[in-house]
């Protein structure tokens, strides 16, 4: 009898070093970055800004016409060839189907007629992409939203949509709240919009419009803003329990309720590992070839 | 020695008929119903969230996702409302094969509603009847986009790519057998003595109620309100279409029925016209590869199978993602008639109401 | 013929027991497979075709049996077969659980209850009358003895049946109140208001055929009303037919009459919180209860073991020479008659929708009680003045 082959126990690796912690509030989806505009549609700011950008066309055009003055005197003095003129430049013209559509002026009897009855309560009245758009006082509101329903001229009957907007960036205002207004019988839309400051509370709007109950419940979720006289101002999506409110642009988009996610190292030399020992218990060597 | 003592009892999240996961806080007397509250939230993925830090043409893909029954009406309400806010117009021929899907798929979502209604009312036979008929329209979309439930069907400013070849021939093949179909659905249930005791006079909401709550689509038809967003503010291809909108007056659970099974001939109607009349031309607007707003915002509603669905879109000057992204979903606000539909009913009342809504939570919760 | 001794007498009954038996659980999947296959047909589609289990197992090498016998056209259709055997071992194998509230020892009890009331009522049915078969004469110890076609030939047959088939309620309701949980509360209450309402106009139907035939027994019952009666007694027994069948539909909780459990509505009712075996029982009992009500419309009034139903025997049979096949009882047709009224119960189920609660109670009392009250009156008027 031959002394049986044993073949040189398998060398035992290192134990893996621990499970592998991924750095979660290092991971991109966890970064916010805040917004550094407000986009607020407004006709008046569209126009300043047409004019702002007007005056400074003009500026640079001024300039462009000094700079060819200056060049071509200095060129004069030295004798050589003037400069060629400068072109006041136009425009690119874009050669596709997109036609922006700006703020226009309020031509909408709607619009005409609110500003009328309200006042001073109406800061704004414009229209966009044929939407109408109606900015109010923001203690305004339940005024406006009962006289849009009421009024015979108006008869506003269906509350269609609520909705709220986070503008961080904003000096005097933090939310826009913005009320789409359906008239059935009339067949026209209307946007009423009041702007907020962080902690202030406008009216609910239940008691004209019943439907905005469960919009506002997602308002007050989504971006924090409680309404005053609301039936039941709690959360309606998130639990009752969750921190912050997700809509908010300083919301991260994987929240920060979730738990850190530990993955395993490198699955596969694992398994090798554990193959080359449970062999080697065994008494088989899987690195070498059998001797005879 | 006796002692009156309601009930409180939780239909919901896990339950054969609230549609999902929906939670319905009942409180009970005997069987008569005398509270009910509609807790949701169970499938809140923050649709809106992602979609505003997404591109905005990323988004359509969520859409398909929130009310996953009808996708192409959630596609179609989502590209209008990105052409609203970059001014595009998109050709003609576009617009007739996206009305044309559409209506497809308002089939397929009034066959799933009949299909699960008629369930939970207890007729199964239909529900597999209907199955058929809707797995011939999964046939057309995955023939026309690749996919059979989430189609991402359209792009901004038009659509991807013509219609396949043979993609009319299978239209108008379906819709020679449809009629047929319909016929068979309404033999087994329109003059069917049970089916008309469990839906007659159940689950009322009038028209006043329906307006008051936001609620539309076929519930508020059934109410009498001949509101219908693509007659009212047509869109798409609509204008040129030749459609009624069937209302009734009764405004209860079988009255829904009748309009759902009315606009289900209607939209028979609309595509065959829409084949009939489909002009030539490209499907894509031209437009840049990137697009980026100007500062502007939209809502643009379309008329989805379940009701109205919104989108209102705030676009951020230079930035290629929409600044704020939210949805009307019609859902949701019709779900909040729920209590005023169900109370005083009997259990077996308010499964008819889940029913009549024609709820998907994927759109409620976002 | 040799007198039984009493020793003799209880091997007879015991085989008789266990040929009932026998025969109820081999109906019962049977009409488990064909509910699936018949429903299948209804809708469209092809029910039940193969196991989930594949090759593994008793069921996997059935299946593959199957899919192999399956070329031939006439057995294609039963592939499906061995997912009986699968749900058998499934229920059997699958986790007991009791809920932690529940009351232990009557949510152990009910489905028992349920169970056995559904089977004792075969003790009472005769599948033919008279003889059954006889013994061969090699046969050890019952050599030459006959067996006859029902268990216990007694003479308040009718009244045992309903008797017992009305603690099959019993069964229910605990179930409901034992699982300590709301859903099964209200299928068992339900199935309590709903069980009692009917009990009435069902009972009520039956006494038509007594009053016809004069007789508790269930054999002789069936006899009179199959060969009998005058020509009038074919409308109240029409008649009763439909209601009792109406009726029968509601004491086995079938669909359009399913409130103890309606699915879309309650979950599963009286047995959501049961599993394993438990629930198999229930299960069963839904199934053999459904036979037992088909055995008593066919004794009743499908004609029992005679070829045709309504009495027509009777009239039939003056035409035919008395030792003509079809102008005696025969137990195949009583089975067919069974057959073809569970049938009748998957026809329905696949066809109608649930009734309401309240609707379900008002049909009972509003319309089937006063309607059988009129049969039997018009029962009671044939035999009087015909």
């Amino acid at each position: 009898m031959t002394e049986p082959i044993i073949p040189p126990a398998p060398e035992v690796l290192e134990a893996p070093a621990g499970p592998y912690v991924y750095d979660y509030a290092a991971s991109p989806q966890r970064q916010v970055v805040m917004p550094k505009t407000v986009p607020l549609p407004s006709y008046r700011t569209y126009l300043a800004e047409v004019k702002a950008a007007a005056e400074a066309d003009e500026a640079k055009w001024k300039k462009m016409q000094a700079d060819y003055e200056t060049a071509k005197a200095k060129a004069e003095a030295e004798g050589k060839d003037a400069p060629k003129p400068p072109v006041r430049p136009v425009p690119r013209k874009d050669d596709n189907d997109l036609k922006t559509p700006w703020p226009q002026e309020a031509k909408d009897a709607d619009l005409l007629l609110l500003q009328e009855v309200l006042g001073a309560k109406v800061e704004e009245i414009f229209e966009q992409a044929g939407e109408l758009t109606c900015q109010l006082e923001k203690g305004a509101i339940h005024e406006a939203l009962t006289l849009c329903r009421e009024h015979e001229g108006l008869r506003y009957e269906m509350l269609a949509d609520q909705s709220a907007t986070h503008y961080p960036a904003a000096n005097d205002f933090a939310y826009s709240v913005v009320y789409h207004l359906t008239s059935i019988s009339r067949r026209k839309r209307l946007r009423l919009r009041i702007l907020v400051p962080e902690g202030f509370v406008p009216e609910s709007a239940c008691s004209v419009y019943p439907s905005a109950n469960w919009m506002e419940r997602e308002i007050f979720d989504m971006l924090g803003i409680s309404f005053a006289n609301h039936p039941d101002m709690t959360r309606i999506l998130c639990p009752d329990d969750w921190e912050g409110h997700a809509l908010r642009k300083d919301y991260p988009v994987v929240g920060w309720g979730q738990r850190d996610v530990a993955f395993r190292e490198d699955r596969g030399g694992m398994i090798e590992r554990i193959a080359l020992q449970k062999a080697g218990q065994l008494g088989i060597n899987l690195k070498q070839p059998k001797a005879d | 020695m006796f002692k009156n003592e309601e009930m409180e009892i939780n239909l919901g999240p896990q339950h054969p008929s609230t549609h999902g996961v929906l939670r319905v806080k009942l409180r009970l007397d005997g069987e008569t119903i005398t509270h009910c509250k509609p807790v949701i939230g169970y499938l809140h993925r923050g649709v809106e969230k992602i979609c505003e830090n997404q591109t905005f043409f990323q988004g359509q893909v969520w859409t398909d996702r929130m009310d996953y029954c009808s996708a192409v009406a959630n596609n179609l309400g989502w590209a209008e409302a990105n052409e609203k806010l970059f001014g595009i117009t998109v050709p003609r021929r576009a617009q007739y094969i996206r009305t044309l899907l559409n209506e497809f798929n308002r089939l397929a979502s009034h066959l799933i509603w009949l299909a699960t209604h008629a369930l939970d009312i207890g007729a199964m036979t239909v529900f597999l009847y209907a199955f058929r008929e809707r797995e011939d329209i999964l046939d057309m979309n995955e023939a026309f986009c690749g996919s059979r439930l989430t189609t991402t069907a359209f792009r901004i400013g038009g659509l991807r790519e013509d219609m396949p070849p043979g993609f009319e021939k299978m239209a108008r093949k379906f819709l020679a057998k449809f009629p047929t179909c319909l016929e068979e659905y309404e033999n087994l249930l329109s003059e069917n003595r049970i089916w008309k005791k469990r839906t007659v006079g159940v689950a009322m909401l009038s028209a006043e109620d329906a307006i008051a709550l936001g609620v539309t689509g076929p519930v508020l038809r059934a109410a009498g309100v001949p509101y219908d967003i693509r007659k009212a503010f047509p869109y798409a291809a609509y204008g040129e279409m030749d459609f009624e909108v069937p209302t009734q007056t009764a405004a209860d659970t079988y009255a829904r029925y009748l309009v759902r099974m009315a606009e289900m001939r209607q939209s028979a109607r609309i595509i065959q016209q829409c084949l009939d009349g489909m002009p030539e031309g490209p499907v894509m607007a031209k437009i840049p590869k990137i697009l980026k707003p100007e500062v502007n915002e939209v809502y643009h509603a379309t008329e989805a199978p379940k009701g109205e669905i919104g989108y209102y879109l705030v676009g951020e000057k230079g930035s290629t993602n929409p600044y704020r992204f939210h949805v009307r979903a019609p859902g949701f606000i019709n779900l909040q008639s729920l209590p005023k539909m169900a109370e005083g009913g009997l259990i077996a009342d308010i499964v008819a109401a889940i029913g009549t809504l024609d709820i998907v939570l994927g759109e409620i919760d976002r | 013929m040799p007198t039984p001794t009493l020793l003799q007498s209880i091997a007879i009954t015991l085989i008789q027991c266990v040929l009932v038996v026998l025969f109820v659980f081999v109906v019962v999947p049977l009409t488990v497979f064909a509910e699936r296959k018949v429903l299948g047909h209804i809708q469209q589609r092809l029910g039940s075709t193969r196991v989930a289990s594949g090759h593994i197992g008793v069921t996997g090498w059935m299946n593959r049996g199957m899919w192999k016998w399956g070329r031939i056209p006439v057995l294609s259709y039963w592939r499906g077969i061995p997912g009986l055997v699968a749900d058998v071992l499934k229920l059997i194998l699958k986790e007991d659980i009791i809920p932690a509230k529940a009351d232990k020892f009557v949510f152990f009890i009910a489905p028992a209850i349920s169970m056995v009331s559904a089977v004792v009522v075969f003790a009472a049915i005769s599948f033919v009358p008279g003889t059954f078969f006889i013994f061969p004469a090699w046969f050890p110890g019952l050599g030459g003895l006959p067996v006859s076609g029902g268990i216990a030939d007694i003479n308040v047959g009718l009244l045992w049946i309903l008797g017992v088939a009305s603690v099959g309620v019993y069964g229910i309701v605990l179930a409901g109140w034992a699982s300590n949980s709301k859903y099964p509360l209200l299928g068992g209450l339900r199935s309590a208001a709903q069980m009692v309402s009917y009990e009435v106009p069902l009972a009520i139907s039956l006494l038509a055929p007594v009053v016809l035939t004069g007789s508790l027994n269930f054999g002789e019952m069936a006899q009179r009303m199959a060969t009998g009666t005058s020509a009038w007694g074919l409308v109240p027994q029409v008649f009763g037919f439909l209601i009792y069948l109406t009726c029968g539909f509601a004491e086995t909780n079938r669909l359009p009459f399913d409130m103890p459990e309606a699915e879309n509505e309650l979950v599963a009712g009286f047995h959501t919180e049961y599993s394993g075996m438990k629930f198999g029982f229930f299960y069963l009992a839904e199934y053999i209860n459904m036979t037992v009500v088909s055995a008593l419309a066919a004794g009743f009034f499908l004609g029992g073991s005679w070829l045709l139903p309504f009495g027509l025997q009777g009239l039939v049979n003056q035409l035919l020479p008395a030792d003509a096949w079809i102008a005696g009882p025969h137990a195949i047709f009583f089975v067919a008659k069974i057959i073809f009224l569970l049938f009748t119960y998957i026809w329905v189920r696949g066809t109608i929708p649930r009734y309401r609660y309240d609707q379900v109670m008002s049909v009972a009392w509003k319309y089937l009680i006063p309607l059988a009250l009129v049969n039997l009156l018009l029962a009671a008027f044939v035999r009087c003045a015909v």
